[in-house]
């Protein structure tokens, strides 16, 4: 283990580091004891700590002057102890040693946050051991008969069978733009077969509803002339999907890893065709009429995160906003298999409701491969997908008729790990999916 | 370029309905997005009206937009 130690200076010492001549020796019986000094670091002078007459060691009630005279001050080096039984030896042997004022832990600092461009954390096979996938199995949850739409760039089922899935597409039910020429569950291998992997995760027999919305050949110079018109479409097809589902089976898992990322795309604030603040834009109408129907919906909180945001990030602030931010949506945020906010998750409040995000998910691990073999299933969107898995396989002996969308959304909320210790905070939403919570939650459903 | 407007629709909810509830020609309806049921149980549609025809659609009763249509994209 590598330590700090500090060293009273003895006259010896100080001149012959004024003289830079030597570095400061440890007594031998420390050395023979098994504490060893790093010679590549430069020894460093500590100041005393200043202290009013009657005024006590503590260094933050410190009042007086630092003194940096030779007299009072200290030498820090660095060392290492052994990390087997004998550490104990050596730190006894150090504390009692009149030149040694103390050992002191030397961690490892870095810049912790998950960001992108950083290389994956984990594989799918950790995602779903911290999804306790088996317990879900064993629980007979797999999201068999239930349906989830992947609304993004379209799905492509032969890569995800190389990557080892087996997936369901309902191309009768799946909807694609105008002009497109490629056919639901035949789509390019893109962002939308990297959303349907992770969803595989947690809900391998889920039937998958293949919205290639993403694939409109809309450029969007305008205001007026973008996509959320072509997801409006898309979400009418899912409600009339809906509706013909027998009532008392009702289930339907939606899973969107998009949104807007610009508010020049957008009506400003205040104006009555504004979408981004707006609950009385009809994308966001709809996406409450659905919900209302029993639709479960989850939305990507975004890649605006303040310590690494994604360089498409115009907002000056709260880029959590439109549907992302609607308070009958699940806003998932992104945490990697360590359980830490990747640095790039949005955080909140949120436009159309403040207590936003809502839930953090995993992301940022070796997945899909739908960007190469080397390449994370990354962003918010690849935790929105992974989330909506967990939903779907939940759905499967829970439709909508034992457990409505916002019972659901509760327990979800109620029984995640609060990751910052604080009930809901800005970062995690109210913290991290907990699948075994959730399963013995499950249990008090009538 | 059309405009996205929303409409509310008590009976039928398709092109002709819309048409005649915002006081516009049929052709000025972008007939691919047809007529989409946002709030159906509250009879609300959206429409894509051209733009000529859109401030005098807009301000009829039940009806209201222009509404963006704004850019999405992946959060990849």
């Amino acid at each position: 283990m590598r330590v700090l130690i500090q060293l009273r200076t003895t006259p010896q010492a100080r001149a012959a580091f004024a003289a830079r001549e030597s570095e400061p020796a440890l007594p031998s019986h420390l050395t023979a004891a098994g504490l060893l000094l790093d010679p590549s670091f430069a020894p460093v002078t500590l100041p005393a700590p200043g202290l009013a007459p009657g005024q006590d060691g503590r260094m933050l009630a410190m009042a007086g002057p630092v003194s940096f005279s030779a007299e009072h001050g200290s030498t820090i080096v660095r060392g290492e102890i052994p990390d087997d039984d004998a550490q104990q030896e050596v730190l006894t042997a150090a504390t009692a040693d009149p030149g040694v004022l103390g050992v002191f832990s030397d961690p490892e600092i870095a810049h912790c946050l998950t960001c992108g461009g950083t290389p994956p954390v984990g594989k799918a096979a950790d995602v779903a051991k911290l999804l306790h996938v088996e317990q879900l199995t064993t629980a007979g949850l797999t999201g068999a008969g239930v349906n989830l739409a992947i609304v993004d760039t379209g799905i492509n089922v032969a890569h995800l069978k190389k990557k080892g899935q087996n997936p369901k597409v309902d191309a009768a039910h799946s909807w694609t733009p105008k002009g497109v020429k490629t056919t639901p569950g035949k789509h390019p291998v893109d962002h939308g077969s990297m959303c349907s992997f992770d969803a595989g995760i947690a809900a391998p027999q889920a039937t998958y509803l293949d919205h290639a919305v993403l694939l409109s050949q809309t450029d969007g110079p305008t205001v007026m002339a973008g996509l959320l018109s072509d997801a409006l479409q898309s979400f009418a097809s899912l409600r009339k999907t809906l509706d013909a589902q027998p009532a008392a089976k009702r289930a339907l898992v939606v899973s969107c890893s998009w949104g807007m990322f610009n508010p020049a795309w957008d009506f400003p604030v205040g104006h009555p065709g504004n979408y981004s603040n707006n609950p009385r834009h009809p994308f966001n109408v709809i996406v409450a009429s659905l919900e209302a129907a029993g639709a479960d919906i989850l939305f990507a909180a975004g890649n605006c995160g303040r310590e690494c945001p994604d360089g498409r990030c115009a907002f000056p602030s709260l880029p959590i906003c439109g549907a992302n931010s609607h308070g009958r949506v699940i806003s998932v945020a992104g945490v990697d298999t360590k359980n830490k906010r990747v640095g790039y998750s949005s955080q909140g409040p949120g436009r159309l409701v403040a207590s936003k995000p809502d839930l953090s998910s995993y992301t940022h691990f070796l997945g899909s491969g739908a960007f190469g073999a080397a390449e994370p299933d990354s962003g918010t969107s690849a935790a929105c997908p992974v989330l909506a898995g967990v939903v779907a396989a939940i759905r499967t002996k829970y439709p909508t008729s034992r457990l409505s969308p916002l019972a659901l959304r509760t327990m979800l909320f109620k029984t995640a790990k609060d990751a910052a210790g604080v009930g809901f905070d800005f970062d995690y939403g109210w913290g991290i999916v907990d699948t075994a919570a959730v399963l013995k939650a499950l249990k008090t459903v009538p | 370029m059309a405009m996205l407007l929303t409409v509310e629709l008590p009976g039928a909810a398709d092109l002709e309905a819309a048409a005649q509830r915002l006081a516009v020609p049929v052709a000025k309806l972008d007939a691919q997005f047809g007529v989409v049921p946002v709030d159906p149980d509250n009879h609300l549609y959206s429409v894509m009206v051209e733009d000529d025809a859109a401030p005098g659609a807009s301000a009829r009763s039940g009806v209201s937009g222009p509404y963006s249509n704004p850019r999405i994209e992946p959060f990849r």
